[in-house]
């Protein structure tokens, strides 16, 4: 009988073990983040100094948080979706995933923001697409700075171009949206085509071609503007450049997830988000995107839309998934597979 | 241990039966505790959740049962009778436990998780006393509650897996495994945008192989299996290779990688232990002592990272030095690089062992027969280290195509079937799409498992039962030992320069672009990875304990007990070491994100992806622990009228400390490198450091990274260092083969 009362008592330890992991919860809000990791981290300890609730914080890319927010529909884990390109966020919308709230500042957002994407998701910031590249890599080639999306067919930048695969990132099927905008589809693919066979490689992740073009091993990265200032302000020696064209851009979404378990939470959070202070939280991490809400304090170096020549992208009709999926299995057969060497 | 048995005192007619605890157990907990849950945490207390007013009928059956079986543990009653009465009863609570929960879908509470733990060491009792099983109480309810861990936790994310390939929103289609089998993602080889044909070069290469394969089986005897042997191989591995080189996809790539890293990584594992055996040099053995350790210390993925440092387009070496800018790193390249720099020092740990199992007499009666060494070497070593190196080459092909760190930095534009899991999941968004890659991963995997049983058989190729005897290798022939010598030499010249440019990396600016010192990455280490990396620790830490407590109850039952279904249990714990990393990732989140085993979202979830991750290791090493261990220790604490927990606890558990040691550390620090298994399940508050790490690297913050690595590195170089210290305290050596 002794026996058997120690042989429990080291499965109610083993159990005890178990259960220690699932620790005691407070007064919380759970974010999943798709914005650059140094912002998600800076977001947590300044919303926590301003209303006193824990933030807690996964950071996953846009197509992955929408994956997580989609296989937990049922039962979410997480209360708002911070950041990342606009048209996962307006798929989450039309799919039930997250729904619409008007945070306190939503007066103060920028009217074209908001016109753009309507009572869909909330505009967090701006982002526009753009040309990273590294003057010395260009110059020891001989060639010439691209000033346009068509100057990217050039034989010279061969191997010198880097941009991100559709399939996993928002940011590349940002491009191909504006470049379908911008030329039509026909040319757009012919325009791909073309400079297809200039890429070194596509990357997994949108960011991601920044880190090859700052170590100088490409000339070209197309990605957005912000991320680019923000590693040219690091001390890496890339210059910005806009295409002659015009270019496309991303409002960056924030949503609240339908059936959230601390809703109110997540919705104070959403307000602080888009308020001026929480904005500016950005800009201390390093983040140069436009911030919505125009009664924000800019900071130096911040690409401003009024600089650029801007396409009218349309949010709606290239953030249906129908025609999101066509377009990017269009480019996975026939731009993807086109020998480069 | 028969005779032994008989004269226990249970076996004595009637008395009190130990089955009132967990009766009661599972009384109080029905009781008290919550049976379901309404959210992921499972600390919820709420009257409503209670069985009683969440399943009154249920709940009122299951008490009075308990109740009944209480009383009738507590009285005096035929032993035999009752043990039915237990079985029965209890199965049937357990049953309509489960049954209820899957049927509602509610997640199971902490309630329903002890109660129905303790419904099964009921029927443990039952089996044991009714005289059903010939084992003890303890033993019979540890193999129901082993069993019913492993069928939950191993078995039946991998059936989930293979459901959710053909069973879609209910229906039972082959469209999707069509769909994602017949997709250039997954394998193409026409391109028809070149002018040439890719598939008739494939066919060439595929028929060329083929060809050599049937001459080579020939020569060994013009035996007509032999020779369809031959050509069967030959054409499958033409196939790979053209395929590979021509066209492309998840498979071929994946298939293709693993062939050109198997041999390279087998052949420098044989050398360093040919030099670790025969070597007259001092510095190899000691160098190759640290050569052992470095799997197990680094983090995935960190190989790859300092690559591009020195092969990268703007490399040191080939930019720099070379002053190529090509590509050539990002794809197949560069993973072959990295995971060959990674997996060696496994593929040295395996062949050690087979090395150091070679009799040196052997070779002394051959020598003394006036046989030169090279006669030698190829008539009598070489047979014996055959099997040695099937195992390792198998092992690493297993490797190599279950990594995930290594293409996922370094794999360009090529698609690899582990990487294309996590992408197809994450990326995509198809829960379908992933399965089917993960089914058709798992299967080579299991295909090359089988390959390796029907090659090495069961046949043992040892030539001598425990230490070697007495004799001395023969040293190899100084041009040899040179050559071998160099190859060392420039492996670790290379592998010194890796991690030196990762804690260069570290102290400057920007890597390659600002060299002035700085500890600024440490600084922000501090602020934003510390708590992730000790979060880290913490659940790689109680997942190690659990896996030694479970991998140890486990080991002991398979080889110390006799039972029904203990080859199944054996085999069924140790698939999840066969499974690669991002299939079983994906299988968790199949499996349990919704319905009665809820687990997602939590640290619970991480902890048991560990734990059954790691146990195989602990198992074997506790199972080569026993197998030294005499069983008439054990023998003596039966008869002196100990119960099995007793032997358990008292007489094993002490002498196999210096291995439950060794596999909780080694538990622990797979733990804190782990990615491919858990990068799905992370979730708020439960961040994981190799996640953190991943993310950075593919950001661009470098320098914080490196740190990162470096902090990794030498926190896990400090564990294991402990651990020998401590293990020396015991008195025995721990041995690193059993981990790996």
């Amino acid at each position: 009988m002794l026996m058997r009362k120690t042989n429990l008592r080291w499965w109610l330890f083993v159990v005890m073990v178990f259960m220690s992991s699932g620790l005691a919860q407070q007064k919380v809000v759970n974010v999943i983040c798709s914005v650059t990791q140094n912002w998600c981290e800076a977001l947590g300890p300044a919303f926590k100094q301003a209303t006193g609730i824990e933030v807690r914080i996964v950071s996953v890319s846009t197509n992955e948080a929408l994956a997580r927010l989609r296989a937990e529909r049922a039962n979410p884990t997480f209360d708002v979706w911070f950041g990342g390109t606009g048209d996962p966020h307006y798929e989450a919308f039309k799919d039930a995933i997250t729904e619409w709230y008007r945070v306190k500042a939503y007066g103060d957002l920028s009217p074209t923001m908001k016109a753009a994407i309507g009572t869909t998701y909330i505009p967090l910031y701006q982002g526009i697409l753009g040309f990273g590249i590294n003057p010395k890599v260009l110059q020891d080639r001989g060639a010439p700075i691209p000033r346009c999306w068509k100057d990217l067919t050039n034989p010279a930048y061969r191997g010198l171009i880097q941009v991100s695969n559709p399939n996993t990132s928002g940011t590349s099927y940002t491009m191909i949206a504006t470049l379908v905008q911008l030329f039509g589809e026909e040319e757009a693919f012919n325009l791909m085509r073309g400079f297809h066979r200039n890429v070194a490689e596509y990357t997994r992740s949108g960011v991601a071609p920044r880190i090859a073009l700052g170590r100088g091993e490409i000339g070209i990265g197309i990605q957005f503007m912000h991320d680019l200032v923000e590693f040219k302000k690091q001390g890496f020696p890339i210059e910005v450049v806009a295409p002659c064209e015009g270019t496309g851009y991303e409002i960056g979404g924030l949503s609240l997830v339908r059936g959230a378990k601390n809703k109110a939470n997540g919705q104070a959070f959403m307000d602080w988000a888009v308020s001026p202070a929480g904005q500016q939280v950005g800009f201390r991490a390093g983040i140069f995107s436009l911030p919505s809400n125009t009664k924000t304090p800019l900071i130096e170096g911040i690409p401003d839309p009024k600089d650029f020549k801007l396409i009218n992208y349309d949010a709606k009709k290239y953030g249906d998934p129908e025609l999101r999926t066509r377009l990017i299995t269009r480019w996975t057969r026939e731009v993807f597979p086109l020998p480069r060497r | 241990m028969a005779v032994m048995r008989q004269s226990r005192p249970g076996r004595i007619s009637g008395g009190r039966s130990s089955a009132w605890l967990p009766a009661l157990v599972a009384l109080l907990s029905l009781l008290m505790l919550p049976w379901g849950r309404t959210d992921r945490s499972l600390l919820e207390f709420d009257g409503k959740l209670l069985v009683l007013s969440q399943a009154p009928g249920l709940g009122v059956l299951l008490l009075a049962g308990l109740a009944v079986l209480v009383v009738a543990s507590l009285l005096h009653l035929p032993l035999v009778q009752r043990g039915y009465a237990l079985v029965g009863l209890g199965s049937a609570g357990f049953l309509a436990g489960v049954g209820w929960l899957v049927t509602t879908g509610v997640p199971f509470g902490v309630g329903a998780l002890l109660a129905l733990s303790a419904l099964l060491v009921l029927i443990g009792v039952g089996l044991s006393e009714s005289g059903i099983i010939q084992n003890d109480p303890f033993v019979t309810s540890s193999i129901l509650i082993s069993s019913l861990f492993v069928l939950l936790f191993i078995v039946y994310p991998l059936f989930t897996v293979l459901r959710e390939s053909i069973w879609i929103k209910g229906v039972f289609t082959l469209s999707k495994v069509q769909s994602v089998l017949g997709s250039p993602l997954f394998i193409s080889i026409e391109n028809p945008y070149t002018p040439q044909s890719e598939q008739f070069r494939v066919a060439l290469t595929t028929l060329a192989l083929g060809l050599v394969g049937a001459v080579l089986a020939a020569r060994g005897g013009l035996r007509a299996g032999r020779v369809f042997a031959g050509l069967g191989a030959g054409l499958v591995l033409g196939w790979i290779v053209g395929a590979g080189i021509y066209g492309g996809g998840a498979l071929p790539t994946s298939l293709y990688l693993a062939l050109i890293v198997a041999p390279i990584t087998t052949g420098l594992g044989l050398v360093f232990a040919l030099l670790e055996q025969r070597s007259r040099a001092g510095w190899v053995r000691r160098s190759l002592a640290i050569v052992s350790l470095l799997p197990l210390i680094t983090p995935p993925f960190v190989f790859a990272f300092a690559l591009i440092y020195w092969l990268g387009r703007s490399g040191i070496i080939t930019g720099d030095l070379l002053g190529l800018k090509s590509n050539f790193l990002f794809g197949i390249n560069g993973v072959a690089i990295a995971q060959i720099f990674a997996f060696t020092p496994v593929a040295f740990l395996i062949l050690r062992g087979s090395v150091q199992g070679l009799n040196p007499a052997f070779e002394e009666a051959s020598a003394t027969l006036r046989a030169q060494p090279w006669p030698t070497f190829q008539r009598i070593t070489w047979p014996l280290l055959r099997p040695g190196l099937a195992a390792a080459f198998l092992l690493t092909i297993i490797e190599s195509l279950a990594d995930f760190g290594n293409p996922m930095l370094l794999g360009g534009d090529r698609n690899f079937l582990a990487t294309e899991v996590f992408l197809a999941l994450t990326g995509r968004y198809d829960p379908n799409e992933a399965a089917v890659y993960g089914t058709v991963l798992l299967g080579l995997v299991l295909v090359v498992f089988a390959l390796q049983r029907l090659w090495l058989g069961n046949t043992s190729f040892v030539t001598v039962t425990g230490k070697p005897g007495g004799g001395n290798f023969s040293p190899l022939p100084l041009w040899l030992e040179r050559t071998l010598q160099t190859v060392l030499a420039l492996w670790g010249l290379a592998v010194v320069l890796l991690y030196f440019s990762i804690f260069y990396g570290s102290f400057v600016q920007i890597w390659g672009i600002n060299n002035s010192f700085t500890f600024k990455h440490y600084q922000d280490l501090t602020n934003l990875g510390l708590p992730v990396l000790l979060k880290t620790a913490q659940l790689a830490f109680i997942s190690a304990i659990i896996a030694t407590l479970v991998g140890f109850l486990i080991a002991y039952l398979v080889s110390r007990q006799q039972f029904f279904g203990r080859g199944l249990l054996e085999v069924g714990s140790m698939l999840s070491f066969a499974t690669p990393g991002t299939v079983m990732g994906v299988a968790y989140i199949l499996a349990f994100n919704t319905g009665p085993w809820l687990l997602t979202g939590t640290g619970i979830i991480i902890v048991l992806a560990l734990v059954f991750r790691n146990m195989p290791a602990a198992i074997r090493g506790v199972i080569s622990g026993l197998s030294q261990i005499d069983k008439s220790l054990e023998e003596a604490s039966t008869l002196l009228r100990a119960p099995s927990s007793t032997t358990l606890r008292r007489v094993l558990l002490p002498l196999l400390i210096p291995q439950l040691l060794a596999g909780m550390v080694f538990s622990f620090v797979r733990g804190m490198t782990a990615i491919s298994q858990i990068i799905f399940l992370i979730s708020p508050g439960n961040a994981l450091a190799t996640v953190l790490l991943l993310r950075w690297i593919e950001q661009g913050d470098l320098g914080r990274g490196a740190a990162m690595a470096t902090v990794m590195i030498f926190g896990l170089l400090a564990v294991i260092l402990l651990l020998f210290a401590v293990s020396r305290c015991f008195g025995r050596g721990t041995s690193l083969d059993a981990a790996v």
